[in-house]
């Protein structure tokens, strides 16, 4: 061993992982903020958010009793009525999937195996404060995972999704299950739900959401005023931020973008398809295909992702303002309009996607499979029967969280691109 | 007259083409790409230049496609290599009637391309990141069996028995495949009509996805292997169009790309009536267009 | 702000108990400012409710119709009946089941049943899907009896004791006179066999009524004839509950929020008109559904009332107060 190699310092695997995690979430940042121009004025508050909290090592909710939720069906309304703070686990980090990737199969799902690698590394923002995870059972491996999650120690609490929801027993398997976390996550937190205070966050809750279809909204109008990767910037803010701060920031941004619309602003290029994103969700800083899209001359102007629209869409209506009724509403809007692949039918899903197409005058589709998201995959072929019935173009595209084959997948979005504008032109 | 240039940078191989406003090929000329690609293609590029006695600023307009494409600051204009290979089948194809489906085997991709009766990209499939099936394949295949590229055709034709069964899902395993089918006393020519085949087979099985219409176009260098192209069309039980140079197909489909987008400015400058810079100043520079 | 959008985010729960209000005093004490709608509404304004009644329920006069005998009620004499019914007729196309939701003094009598156990906060019950299909066809066993054992009593088959059999075991009969201080119905008439078990009858009925309806929402509509009689005729009505199904999440909240239990509301996304035979028509689907013109109301195929989101926000009380 030479004296040079003697005296150099060797890093910790720990340290290495979080400069690496940094530098990884820095470029997507980086990328997110500079590769385009003309960001929204109120943006800077999410780019911000992530810098601090992936690049900072600034810790989101200091002190304060954090539930991990594993997907989008666990209800919010109900942890903030425990007083508890929901952080989503869905985790998108490239630095993550590895070291996930020794506990799973090689061919499994990114986003499960980055956030059980999430969990593994004790650098992770919320490593000091999760109390405990909420599992539903959905897919397989979501399933699977958390046996290995208890193995590290965490506290992990399953929670039972039907696999079927049109039937009326699915509901009521869903609603008891509801109705068991809501006793549970009370003794948990040392904070029983009561009747005013589920009421309360189910309002604040609402008002979030109200946030996010105004701005939601917006994307409606030609041309579009605001740029898909930063709607994802927002709703993926939405996992970990303090509720009201990402409300409030949400409607700053509401009002420039509406200010740009009565102006006319034209945040993506002249002639830019206008795309509807679905599938495996982009989580930051996976913001890979968004971004290829958009730097690729497209524009997000939808999207049915459970790390997005899925996650704020559907709001809550109560007609008796008691426990009864409120955890049962609550419960309904989890499952019965969930378009998530893992229920048996997607008949739902389909139905969304023509919707979308259309009421956001939409040109085309991309849809992300993550390469070992089962389910995804299965159902791409029904959706894609189903969009060609319907002459909507969709562009199917597996991945993962790896950076090696982009310029394959740029070339595909780009083709894509090129092909809708070919038929713009022919329209 | 106006010169228009469509420079296709693949993995394996740059190749350009010139073309004159009646979309006329002046020169084409194919260069390995090597690890500096922007360089070589620029070399090449001045060298088919000065082979057909132009110079740089008689191209009005230069588009630049493949994985490279990006790479190539002087263009007016980059294009997916899948749009390229549409537009340039289509004009290539004229003659045969009209085009279809394209199946293209690059140097490290396959892709099967459907078209409507007007030429436009419907649906389009491409092989995920290996190279299995593609013509990086074929030259270590033909490495391994000592015989050259071009002899890959008559190998195939001259085959006795029965086509050795080559799996090739994966470039790296199908080198130990071969070795294994040499050691068990296999001839080369019946390893050559298996390899031809499994490609045949896997390509066809892409390009179902995107769906296969008449009339059917071959095209990347591997289509100049006479053996692929019969395994192809027995696989498929279809003829295919060859073109008379199907390596440049793309390139060619560029430089007509090229040439559109030139007249598309021109007249839209016209209406505006003012003259507006066009995005990059590499295109016109003392050429009579403009 | 213009009237559509103005309507769309309306109060829909203080309009209705406002407007339920107003016609409950009008069907109920009208009558003592002599007004008269005739006799063939096609709600439950009861006819035994002599004191107030501003007009009477068509099941009453139909009934005594049918019971006429039949060498009168087959004869060109027997045209007579189809004159009221022509006017049911009338009143019916013009409101849909909207005299449900928002005219029917019991039905009202059952929403205030049921603000009395929301008042004690004690949670309403449903039924099963089992138990719906199944007593779901009790209105329509009932509508038969009310229209052929009048007519067997005609034909002589049946004797006049059983006149009106609906009638008396409708618990109208008993609760409606009685917001007039009228509780002569009250009583079981011992003077036939055919009258005491048909008012024995109405009596457990009536007491059945006022324990089903505090417990369960709208427990009586459920076994209306009249809803029955009414789902004959609603294609013909100018009032229209529409769904638009590509709209709809299937989230759900219209069924959850419908006193009647209507799955297909929420789950069917092909039917456009949503119109089910238990539909009341109180529209409180519609004011309950977030989804931009997923469910709404057409009058003569203009749309009166729709949901948007707007209103779903301002229903929920989710408006920033400035």
């Amino acid at each position: 061993m030479s004296l040079e190699q003697q005296q150099r310092e060797i890093e910790t695997p720990q340290h290495r992982h979080a400069r690496h995690q940094g530098m990884e979430a820095g470029e997507v940042l980086d990328t997110v903020e500079k590769a385009f121009a003309g960001n929204p004025e109120n943006m800077r508050y999410f780019y911000d958010l992530f810098r601090d909290v992936y690049c900072n090592g600034i810790k989101p909710h200091p002190g304060k009793e954090m539930i991990g939720t594993m997907c989008v069906q666990i209800p919010d309304e109900i942890i903030h009525a425990a007083d508890g703070v929901p952080v989503r686990m869905c985790n998108g980090f490239y630095t993550d999937e590895e070291i996930g990737g020794e506990f799973m199969p090689a061919k499994s799902c990114s986003l499960v195996k980055a956030s059980l690698g999430m969990l593994k590394s004790e650098t992770n923002p919320y490593s000091d404060g999760i109390k405990v995870i909420v599992n539903p059972t959905t897919c397989d491996q979501k399933k699977k995972v958390a046996g290995m999650m208890r193995e590290m120690g965490y506290n992990v609490y399953d929670m039972e999704l039907p696999p079927v929801k049109e039937s009326e027993e699915g509901r009521e398997y869903w609603r008891r299950s509801v109705r068991k976390f809501t006793q549970e996550v009370g003794k948990l937190t040392g904070q029983k739900v009561s009747r005013k205070g589920l009421k309360q966050t189910i309002k604040k809750v609402g008002i979030a959401q109200q946030a996010y279809h105004r701005l939601n909204n917006l994307r409606k109008q030609t041309p579009a005023p605001i740029l898909g990767k930063d709607i994802f910037m927002v709703t993926n803010a939405y996992f970990f931020d303090d509720l009201e701060r990402w409300t409030a920031a949400t409607e700053a941004l509401c009002e420039e973008i509406e200010a740009r619309v009565a102006a006319g602003h034209n945040a993506a290029g002249r002639r830019s398809p206008r795309i509807v994103f679905t599938g495996s969700p982009p989580v930051f800083p996976n913001l890979k295909l968004p971004l290829m899209i958009e730097q690729a001359d497209g524009v997000i102007v939808a999207d049915e992702t459970c790390s997005s629209n899925r996650l704020l869409n559907d709001m809550v209506s109560v007609d008796e303002w008691f426990m009864y009724d409120m955890v049962d509403a609550v419960a309904d809007r989890y499952l019965k309009s969930c378009t998530c692949p893992i229920f048996t039918m997607n008949d739902d899903r389909i139905r969304r996607l023509i919707e979308l197409y259309r009421s956001f005058n939409a040109d085309g589709i991309v849809y992300q499979a993550f390469a070992g998201c089962s389910v995804y995959e299965m159902e791409q072929r029904s959706v894609a029967k189903a969009m060609e019935k319907e002459g909507i173009p969709m562009l199917y595209i597996e991945t993962d969280y790896s950076p090696s084959h982009s310029g394959q997948l740029l070339t595909r979005i780009e083709a894509f691109m090129e092909s809708l504008k070919a038929r713009g032109r022919l329209k | 007259m106006d010169y228009f240039a469509g420079i296709d940078i693949g993995s394996t191989a740059v190749k350009i083409v010139v073309i004159d406003e009646d979309r006329q090929v002046i020169g084409n000329k194919t260069a390995a790409t090597g690890a500096l690609v922007y360089k070589n293609a620029q070399t090449a590029f001045l060298n088919l230049l000065g082979e057909i006695g132009l110079e740089r600023k008689h191209i009005c307009y230069l588009t630049t496609t493949g994985y490279g494409r990006k790479l190539f600051p002087d263009a007016d204009e980059t294009i997916s290599e899948i749009t390229a290979n549409a537009v340039g089948a289509r004009e290539v194809g004229k003659p045969f009637g009209t085009i279809r489906t394209i199946i293209n085997i690059g140097g490290q991709d396959s892709k099967g391309i459907s078209l409507d009766e007007n030429g436009n990209v419907t649906n389009f499939a491409m092989n995920d990141r290996c190279a299995a099936g593609t013509g990086r394949f074929l030259d270590m295949a033909a490495r391994n069996l000592e015989i050259e590229v071009s002899d890959l055709g008559p190998f195939h034709f001259n085959a006795q028995g029965t086509p050795a069964a080559v799996n090739a899902t994966c470039a790296v395993f199908a080198e130990s495949e071969i070795i294994g089918l040499l050691g068990n006393g296999h001839e080369r020519e019946e390893i050559v009509q298996g390899i031809h085949f499994s490609i045949a087979k896997r390509t066809i099985r892409l390009v179902k996805r995107v769906g296969i219409e008449e009339l059917i176009y071959f095209d990347g260098a591997p289509a100049l292997n006479t053996g692929l192209v019969a395994a192809l069309e027995d696989e498929l039980g279809r003829r295919l169009v060859i073109p008379p140079l199907p390596q440049i197909t793309t390139a060619y489909g560029a430089a007509i790309i090229g040439l559109e987008s030139h007249r598309f400015e021109k007249q839209e400058r016209e209406e505006v009536g003012e003259a507006v810079v066009v995005s990059s100043g590499h295109g016109c520079q003392g050429c009579s267009c403009g | 702000m213009n009237i559509k959008a103005y309507i769309d985010r309306i109060d829909l729960r203080r309009f209705r108990f406002w407007f339920q209000l107003a016609t409950f005093a009008l069907l109920v004490y009208g009558g003592r400012l002599a007004i008269d709608l005739g006799n063939s509404l096609p709600t439950f304004s009861c006819g035994y409710n002599k004191k107030g009644l501003a007009g009477v329920c068509y099941l009453l006069p139909l009934q005594h119709q049918l019971a006429e005998p039949w060498s009168q009620l087959f004869s060109p004499a027997g045209l007579g009946v189809l004159g009221g019914f022509a006017l049911f007729l009338l009143w019916f196309v013009a409101l849909n089941k909207a005299w449900c939701g928002f005219i029917c003094p019991l039905g009202t009598i059952q929403d205030w049943i049921t603000s009395l156990r929301k008042m004690l906060g004690i949670r309403y019950s449903t039924y099963s899907d089992e138990q719906f299909k199944k007593l779901s066809l009790v209105k329509y066993v009932l509508l038969l009896a009310l229209i052929f054992m009048p007519l067997a009593i005609g034909g002589q088959l049946l004797s006049h004791d059983w006149a009106t059999p609906y009638c008396q075991i409708c618990p109208a009969r008993m609760i409606i006179p009685v917001f007039n201080g009228d509780f002569s119905q009250w009583l079981v008439d011992f003077s036939s066999t055919g009258k005491m078990v048909l008012t024995a009858l109405g009596m457990f009925i009536t007491g059945l009524f006022l324990i089903g309806s505090f417990l369960k929402k709208r427990f009586f509509c459920f076994f209306c004839p009249m809803a029955a009689f009414h789902y004959i005729f609603s294609k013909l009505a100018l009032f229209k509950l529409k769904k638009e199904g590509s709209k709809c999440t299937v989230c759900g909240n219209c069924y959850r929020v419908c006193d009647l239990q209507i799955k297909p509301i929420a789950d069917n996304v092909v039917k456009k008109d949503i119109l089910m035979d238990d539909c009341i028509l109180c529209l409180k689907c519609v004011a309950a559904c977030p989804e931009q013109g997923a469910l709404r109301v057409d009058f003569l195929g203009r749309t009166v009332f729709e949901s948007t989101k707007d209103g779903f926000v301002k229903r929920m009380g989710l408006e920033k107060k400035e």
